[in-house]
């Protein structure tokens, strides 16, 4: 491990690097991302729609699917029992407790997500299988990993055997096969945790009979099945109605806090980063630009990306609130296109001569663990070696 | 009617699907050599040889045992009082004067193709225009005005969805017998074009006058078909007639008709324009299938061709075979350039329209 | 919606199509040319002999009198001959009269050529169903390799071929070339075998058994190609969308196995719109079944159906193509009552 992380950590992802071979040519969706999760904290990761912060969570957790692959990168897991069981066989994997999930086999990758981590989606409608209850899919879930612990020899191997003759079955007493009474008694539990009247009915309805705000929260008790470490959020409120936003941030703050459990949440929203998290990244084309404590870059934000974001909001104290868009367009991060330049420098109002080549992450001075990906990091701005507009001339698409 | 951003997603699933560049490669050839078939045909369709019956196609040299005479400076050799003979394997050689071969009366099967192509995109292209205009007509006006005239005619094409296409176009033409049969006029031979082109290659000339064009057929495969035009036309209606532009022309007094087929219809079309390729393939297999059961008065047709060569299914394979490979390979053509459309120009209409 | 109200209203729907259907085959045959006298008669027959059998035949009544005798016939005949069905008594006509070539009984004629038919579009169905939802599933789930290549090949040139050609050519190899399977004909049907079950004589009904498979092995390959295209080619493009949905990455992200996201929920979810796809295609399926027993001379509906508008027989063709059509409206709202069972998005409306 390149980084002395903080003792705290549970999960410190390095340079993690994701690419969609596509038809209009090679997309960099995730560029060299590094953050940590710690215990018992909400990390936020804000950014624009197409800045790659979903892409990044569901990089962290291997569900990129093709034509999407994480090309680099190492996600360390603090998991003593695995790091104890790869020490001998792969010890390029481990590190002290901690493993780094892209050496591990496939199959081990996989036994995470539940126990380990889990996520929630923007759209609780379309995360729910139409067809099938919700007890039932929660209690799939919850099977997966009763199986798994009754069973502790076989983590790496928890591919549970369901042939087309199980299915012919399975279509003969609809969804009844795979769970047990105890999984769906466990999946009524968690209905009933997430705050959802009459679990013992709501569990045999079908996804189109919830309502928007309840279909989240059967979707939290579904990642809860698996009693996760690490949940990753993305976007859960946005496709919500405000009043029942609100519910649902209270409900994950509260399972957070009951559990002391870690939770990284994916949104666009700085007001519910403002709200919930502890620490925040900020994306910009593919990058974490600026990272740090919720403080730190909301009060000190360093890089200009980050200090046009919060311009943009409106300040409910300010008599007077100023809406600074910033001009220009998020860049459409195919390869080709991408400048060798900082990815922001055509749309920065700081930019200078020394933008002209890509920055590193720098440490923000005087600030513990508060980085930024800019110059202005650790210099200031000098309106002598501004960059003008002609060096833009030609180098993006539009 | 189609505007440059579906032009340019047909030219990107175009660019991105080479079996569709295949597609629109084989319907070009089939259509071509149909339209030019006095110019391309090598030898006459119908005129029969008895002397070169069977003969194998290019590639296929037909070996047989044959008792042959003994042969000696150029005389046949007695012993006996009785021809002296041999057994030998004679082979009986492909020519390309037939490439594909000949059938059992020894007419060129590749010229009968090329004449059978255009029996089969006549019905094809007749059949799904009818059917098209029948369709469209019925789907409009059940979706447009709905309610007691909807449930009529949707009622109407359940029954007619009823009946399997092929069960119900066997007993039309059982009522329709051959009642509109037409024979049209080839111009390329009539106006002696095609007989001077020929001659000049030193082809063989007398090509047919004129071509059947089996009406009956072309009547009773749109009636069979003409449904599942109106259901994607109704659909469409259905949809189109709550939108603000009808709406408004509506509010301005302009009467059903206009809005119809002025304001629905143009906006209707991808999906209709989609279900027609892929009927012109549902249709060229329903001809196929009703000529090689004996109900067409095409005398030269693939499904007809395929009929003609069970009689000779243990001795000359080729007869029955290369009609059929024809079809196929039309048929893969049309359903590839379908196939393109569909899915370039996304109309939903996944699993509408069988043959 | 409940179940039996659904299916109280699908069944009326079902009536009201079969009645259409029996009024368009009336309507046939008043518009078809040509005297029905003439298929009974010499050209030279006396013509008081002729008028009486004109007459016999009811064909001097004014047309609406023809209909409705048609239909009541019919509508009195079909719950007739259920009654002797459940009394264990001989069927009777169903009122749809007799033969113009044979004299016999039309609903007899038809009845005995059903399970032909009946045993050639199921095994064809099973065939293509056991082969395409595997198919398309291997494809669906192996993008881009050797196997999905092969398998969208497959469908594409299956849907293009006709079924009658690819009967010729399997016939023209594996009967002729290399003799291997029967011509044509079926030696034994599946009633023949019951009967000799029924009888105790179980080794002439295993040996039974096996030569109706011998003989129906080819005919039902014939007509289940198609079909079997089709479905691999709904399997695979409808599993290639579902596994682009969301849920499916929820399923994974909370630890499902493979095997549970693919077939549990993927599948399945294929499976539903197929039902209807597959419902509204068993007209081909039946349509591809008239031209296959043309083919291998297999004595079902079809070959009724064909010999009769040869032979203008109409009331075999009338029989003929009623049987044919009802079986079709039948077959559909099982179909439809099995989507509206398996969906839970749809209720019974």
């Amino acid at each position: 491990m390149s980084h002395t992380g903080h003792r705290d950590d549970l999960l410190r992802v390095e340079d993690l690097t994701t690419r969609f071979y596509t038809e209009e040519g090679q997309v960099n969706a995730v560029e060299s991302v590094s953050f940590d999760v710690r215990d018992n904290e909400i990390l936020g990761i804000v950014g624009e729609s197409g800045s790659g912060k979903s892409v990044t969570a569901l990089s962290a957790i291997d569900l990129v699917d093709s034509p999407g692959e994480v090309t680099g990168g190492e996600v360390w897991l603090r998991d003593a029992e695995l790091a104890e069981e790869f020490r001998g066989e792969s010890p390029d994997a481990v590190d002290g407790d901690f493993v780094d999930l892209r050496q591990l086999p496939k199959g081990v990758r996989r036994s995470l997500r539940g126990p380990k981590f889990s996520m929630i989606f923007q759209d609780p409608m379309s995360s729910f299988n139409p067809s099938l209850t919700v007890g039932e899919q929660i209690a799939e879930a919850v099977e997966v990993q009763r199986r798994a612990s009754a069973n502790p020899r076989s983590t790496r191997s928890r591919t549970q055997g369901y042939g087309l003759g199980k299915l012919l079955f399975d279509s003969v007493v609809p969804g009844r096969e795979y769970t047990s009474d105890e999984s769906r008694e466990r999946a009524v539990e968690l209905l009933d945790q997430v705050g959802i009247p009459d679990p013992v009915e709501r569990a045999e309805e079908y996804p189109h009979q919830f309502s928007g705000g309840m279909l989240q929260r059967a979707m939290v008790a579904q990642a809860l099945a698996g009693e996760p470490d690490v949940l990753f959020a993305d976007e859960p409120t946005t496709a919500l109605d405000v009043t029942i936003q609100a519910q649902i941030l209270d409900l994950l703050r509260d399972i957070q806090q009951d559990r002391g459990m870690s939770v990284v949440l994916i949104t666009h929203d700085l007001g519910v980063i403002a709200r919930m998290c502890d620490r925040v990244g900020v994306m910009y084309a593919g990058e974490i630009v600026e990272r740090g404590s919720l403080e730190a870059v909301f009060d000190e934000p360093t890089h200009p990306y980050t200090q046009g974001l919060l311009g943009s909001i409106p300040d409910v104290d300010d008599p007077a609130p100023r809406l600074e868009p910033i001009e220009g367009n998020v860049p459409n991060l195919i390869d080709s296109e991408m400048p060798d330049r900082c990815y922001f420098a055509d749309r920065c109002p700081k930019a200078m001569e020394s933008c002209l080549e890509h920055p590193e992450e720098r440490a923000v001075e005087g600030e513990q663990g508060h980085t930024a990906r800019c110059v202005l990091a650790d210099g200031e701005y000098d309106p002598e070696r501004a960059l003008d507009e002609s060096h833009f001339e030609g180098g993006d698409g539009e | 009617m189609i505007s440059p951003r579906t032009l340019r997603s047909l030219k990107r699933g175009l660019n991105r699907n080479a079996l569709a560049k295949v597609g629109i490669a084989i319907v070009v050839v089939v259509l071509l050599a149909a339209i030019f078939a006095p110019f391309v045909a090598p030898d006459r369709p119908g005129t029969q040889n008895l002397n070169e019956s069977r003969q194998p196609p290019i590639g296929f040299e037909k070996a047989s045992t044959q008792e042959v005479p003994v042969q000696e400076n150029g005389s046949v050799v007695f012993e006996d009082g009785q021809i002296v003979t041999e057994n030998r394997t004679v082979y009986e050689n492909a020519t390309w004067d037939h490439p594909l071969g000949t059938d059992g009366t020894g007419r060129d099967i590749l010229s009968r193709l090329i004449y059978g192509a255009r029996v089969s995109l006549l019905v094809g292209f007749l059949g799904t225009g009818l059917a098209m205009f029948v369709g469209v007509t019925v789907g409009l006006v059940a979706g447009y005005y709905r309610g007691k005239v909807d449930d009529m005619l949707m009622r109407s094409a359940d029954v007619m969805l009823a009946f399997p296409s092929i069960v119900l176009a066997i007993a039309l033409i059982g009522v329709l017998d051959d009642a509109l049969e037409q024979s049209i006029p080839d111009p390329f031979v009539v106006t002696g074009v095609a007989p001077a082109f020929r001659s000049a290659l030193g082809l063989p000339t007398g090509m047919p006058e004129s071509t059947v064009l089996p009406g009956t057929i072309i009547v009773v495969v749109a009636l069979v078909n003409w449904v599942w035009f109106a259901r994607v036309a109704r659909g469409e209606a259905l949809s189109l007639r709550e939108e603000s532009y009808v709406k408004a022309a509506r509010a301005l007094g302009a009467n059903d008709a206009t809005i119809m087929f002025r304001h629905v219809l143009p906006n209707a079309i991808t999906p209709i324009l989609v279900l027609g390729t892929i009927q012109i393939a549902a249709i060229i297999l329903l001809e196929s299938s009703l000529s090689f059961l004996g109900f067409s008065s095409a005398n030269i047709s693939w499904g007809f061709d395929i009929a003609l060569g069970r009689k000779y299914q243990s001795t000359a394979w080729w007869i029955s075979a290369m009609p059929g490979l024809a079809i196929v390979i039309t048929v893969i053509g049309l359903n590839l350039v379908g196939d393109w459309l569909r899915d370039a120009l996304d109309p939903g209409i996944e699993g509408e329209g069988g043959v | 919606m409940s179940l039996a109200r659904f299916l109280i209203k699908r069944l009326l729907q079902g009536v009201f199509v079969v009645w259409g259907v029996i009024t368009i085959v009336f309507g046939l045959r008043v518009i078809a040319p040509g005297d029905p006298a003439n298929v009974l008669l010499p050209p030279d027959v006396n013509p008081e002999v002729r008028q009486q059998v004109v007459a016999d035949l009811g064909l001097n009544e004014p047309l609406y009198v023809q209909y409705w005798d048609f239909v009541t016939g019919i509508a009195a005949g079909v719950p007739e001959g259920l009654y002797n069905i459940v009394m264990g008594q001989p069927v009777g006509g169903l009122g749809l009269g007799t033969s113009l070539t044979t004299g016999t009984s039309v609903a007899s004629r038809v009845g005995r050529s059903l399970p032909a038919t009946l045993e050639l579009a199921i095994m064809a169905t099973v065939v293509a169903i056991i082969i395409a939802i595997p198919l398309g599933v291997v494809s669906a789930t192996n993008r881009h390799s050797g196997p999905d290549y092969g398998a969208t090949l497959f469908s594409l040139a299956g849907i293009s071929t006709p079924n009658f050609w690819l009967g010729v050519m399997l016939i023209i190899v594996l009967s002729v070339q290399f003799n291997l399977f029967p011509t044509s004909q079926r030696a034994i049907g599946v009633p023949g075998i019951f009967d000799l079950l029924l009888a105790g004589q179980l080794e002439a009904a295993g040996d039974g058994f096996l030569t109706w498979l011998w003989y129906i092995t080819l005919p039902a390959i014939t007509l289940g190609t198609y079909f079997t295209a089709l479905i691999t080619r709904l399997t695979r493009s409808g599993m290639l969308d579902e596994l682009g949905k969301t849920y499916v990455r929820a399923s994974r992200a909370k630890g499902l196995p493979e095997s549970l996201v693919r077939y549990k929920h993927v599948l399945r979810n294929t499976l539903i719109p197929i039902i209807t796809v597959v419902g509204l295609q068993l007209g081909t399926l039946v349509g591809g079944a008239v031209i296959t027993e043309f083919v291998f001379d297999w004595p079902g509906l079809g070959q009724v159906l064909i010999n009769s508008i040869n032979s203008r027989d109409w009331p075999m063709v009338q029989g003929s193509l009623i049987v044919i059509s009802v079986g079709f409206v039948v077959v559909n709202i099982v179909v439809d009552t099995l989507y509206t069972l398996v969906n839970p998005r749809v209720g019974f409306d």
